[in-house]
């Protein structure tokens, strides 16, 4: 129960989704992220799995909660619920898989259908290990996330390369979003109290983003 | 009735099993020996396997009395005859049997041929795709189990994989369904190999024998599969409706566990849609799954309605412990259940209560009506 209460002790609890296509690592990259456990032989993700973690930034605790989804199309259905109320995604690919990277343009559709404008988006190109395998270029993706307007990183959860970059970047970003917007509106984010926690708890659909009002719950 | 029982069944844990048991007498019939009270070792009681020869040696099967039967464990040598009668794959009538049967494997080697074996140019994207999706879940389906990371068995997995989903294009291939083959796979292969599972080469295995035992998964995964098509579909409309049933469910029979999963926020799809998605294979050790599946194939049609029963009975194992657990610590308990050191006595107990819950609720109607 100790570390249950120590877990808890948060600033902010941004919920995060993991997407992206069959088989390109979402799995790994949560647990080496929640973890620091990476396994060759995992099994596939059916419907959504959780995991959370708290980093630091600043002087605050980010806690990420994060859903990490299956990949088939079958199950965007179901899996297209959670994004609900998501501050941050990784949509992952896989470097060595071109047609993974073709298909990151219907997840980011997929995305901004169920979620708010403001979410804060990294395109993950994993495997960055497979170099003689590599079939996407860093310049393309980075093309591609230019115009999009996405965070972009390669990873490898095999090589715990960039892994924790990643999601401390898409983490530190929401929170940059998060204060940003409390001083538009005049609040000090340094000051929230503990009660005005983001909360994104799976009943409280409010994100981070739509609590200051940009859109209606 | 619904009090007493509450209180009853309150502290569910393995010593009140007896006491849960006899109070299946309250309402309906338990199958033959269901009073009995050994746990796991019923399967090989010398009574029972007479029994089971009797039953099986008769010119026509009496498939009810097989059920009755199998529902409490069937002993592993008989298994593959048992389950491909009860699925309905192998013709009560023993004259027939032969014959239908070779008549099936073949059709499934046609199937192969003209479908499985063919270059890539000759499939729609679809089936590109399809093929690829099976490719990527083959090594890793039953990671655990070493046996399933031979080649060979993988290869075997594809095959019926892909025949499976093409000839059932409504849902196609559907992640999850790779781990449904893994019971028939090694029940089928144990009547071709000795011993202990670790130690099963496929190497050993002719190319017709591989071919019939791939004919036979492929069919007892198509009549497993043809009840509960729409838990495979789009949106997954079955499975949704059955997981809303189990919240029903226990919400009658564990009022406290429920009210504190609503005021955690959360929902029950959240963790019994894989439950329901693969049938609890990835919830259980591997060793305890044919076990459970006897009882599966007994219910025969009825399977969809009684998962509820089971996966309620699976869920309260653990009444207390939920009601000590936030939300996150909920969600990852849920989906990361402390069964690897289960046996039979523990999986005996979750089907034990699931019947008696079945009988009780069932005939009371009233019971499940919001």
């Amino acid at each position: 129960m100790g570390a249950y209460r120590a877990d808890e002790d948060y600033d902010y609890l941004f919920k995060v989704v993991l997407i992206g296509d069959s088989g390109v690592g979402k799995s790994n990259l949560l647990s080496r992220f929640t973890k620091n456990e990476f396994s060759l032989e995992s099994k596939s993700t059916i419907g959504v799995e959780f995991a959370t973690r708290s980093i630091r930034v600043d002087d605050k605790v980010l806690k990420a909660q994060i859903w990490d989804t299956a990949g088939q199309e079958r199950y965007r259905a179901i899996t297209s619920a959670y994004y609900r109320g998501a501050v941050g995604a990784l949509l992952v690919y896989d470097v060595t898989r071109h047609v993974t990277f073709e298909n990151v343009e219907r997840w980011l559709k997929e995305l901004r259908d169920h979620t708010d404008a403001n979410i804060v988006v990294m395109l993950v190109g994993n495997k960055a290990d497979l170099r003689h395998l590599r079939a996407v270029s860093t310049e393309e993706t980075t093309n591609f996330a230019e115009r999009e307007k996405t965070f972009f990183m390669e990873t490898s959860a095999l090589e715990s390369l960039n892994v924790e970059s990643a999601f401390t970047e898409v983490l530190t970003q929401i929170y940059h979003v998060v204060s940003k917007k409390a001083l538009e509106i005049g609040d000090d984010p340094a000051a929230l109290p503990k009660g005005q926690t983001i909360n994104v708890g799976s009943r409280d659909d409010a994100s981070a983003v739509k609590k200051d009002g940009c859109c209606s719950a | 009735m619904q009090e007493e029982f509450q209180s009853k069944s309150k502290p569910i844990s393995i010593a009140n099993a007896n006491k849960l048991k006899v109070s299946t007498s309250l309402g309906g019939s338990p199958p033959e020996e269901f009073h009995k009270s050994t746990m796991g070792a019923r399967a090989t009681d010398s009574a029972r396997i007479m029994k089971f020869t009797k039953v099986l040696s008769g010119t026509v099967v009496i498939l009810d009395k097989l059920r009755e039967l199998a529902w409490s464990g069937v002993p592993d040598n008989m298994r593959p005859k048992v389950w491909r009668l009860l699925l309905g794959y192998a013709p009560p009538n023993s004259d027939r049997r032969e014959g239908v049967l070779r008549r099936k494997r073949l059709e499934y080697l046609d199937c192969i041929s003209q479908y499985y074996d063919i270059p890539d140019t000759e499939r729609s994207d679809d089936e590109v795709n399809m093929l690829h999706q099976i490719g990527i879940d083959c090594p890793r389906t039953v990671p655990d189990v070493p046996f399933f990371q031979q080649q060979q068995v993988q290869k075997s997995l594809e095959r019926i994989l892909y025949a499976w989903a093409i000839r059932h294009p409504a849902s196609g291939y559907v992640q999850g369904i790779n781990d449904l083959v893994t019971p028939f796979l090694v029940v089928f292969l144990s009547e071709h190999f000795e011993g202990d599972i670790d130690n099963w080469s496929m190497s050993d295995l002719s190319s017709d024998i591989i071919s019939n035992i791939e004919a036979d998964c492929y069919w007892c995964l198509s009549k497993l599969l043809d009840g509960m098509q729409d838990h495979y579909t789009f949106a997954q409309p079955g499975i949704q409706r059955l997981v809303f049933k189990l919240k029903e469910l226990v919400r009658r029979i564990d009022e406290p566990v429920s009210r504190h999963i609503e005021d955690q926020g959360l929902e029950f799809l959240q963790f019994a849609f894989r439950w329901f998605n693969c049938l609890l294979i990835r919830e259980i050790p591997f060793h305890l799954i044919t076990r459970l599946w006897d009882t599966y194939l007994a219910e025969g049609d009825a399977l969809p309605d009684f998962l509820v029963y089971i996966f309620a009975s699976f869920l309260l194992t653990w009444s207390d412990k939920l009601q000590k657990l936030h939300f996150q610590e909920l969600v990852m308990f849920l989906q990361h259940l402390p069964t690897e050191n289960w046996t039979h006595r523990e999986l005996e107990m979750v089907l034990s209560r699931a019947f008696m819950w079945h009988t009780m609720f069932n005939n009371s109607p009233s019971h499940l009506a919001s």
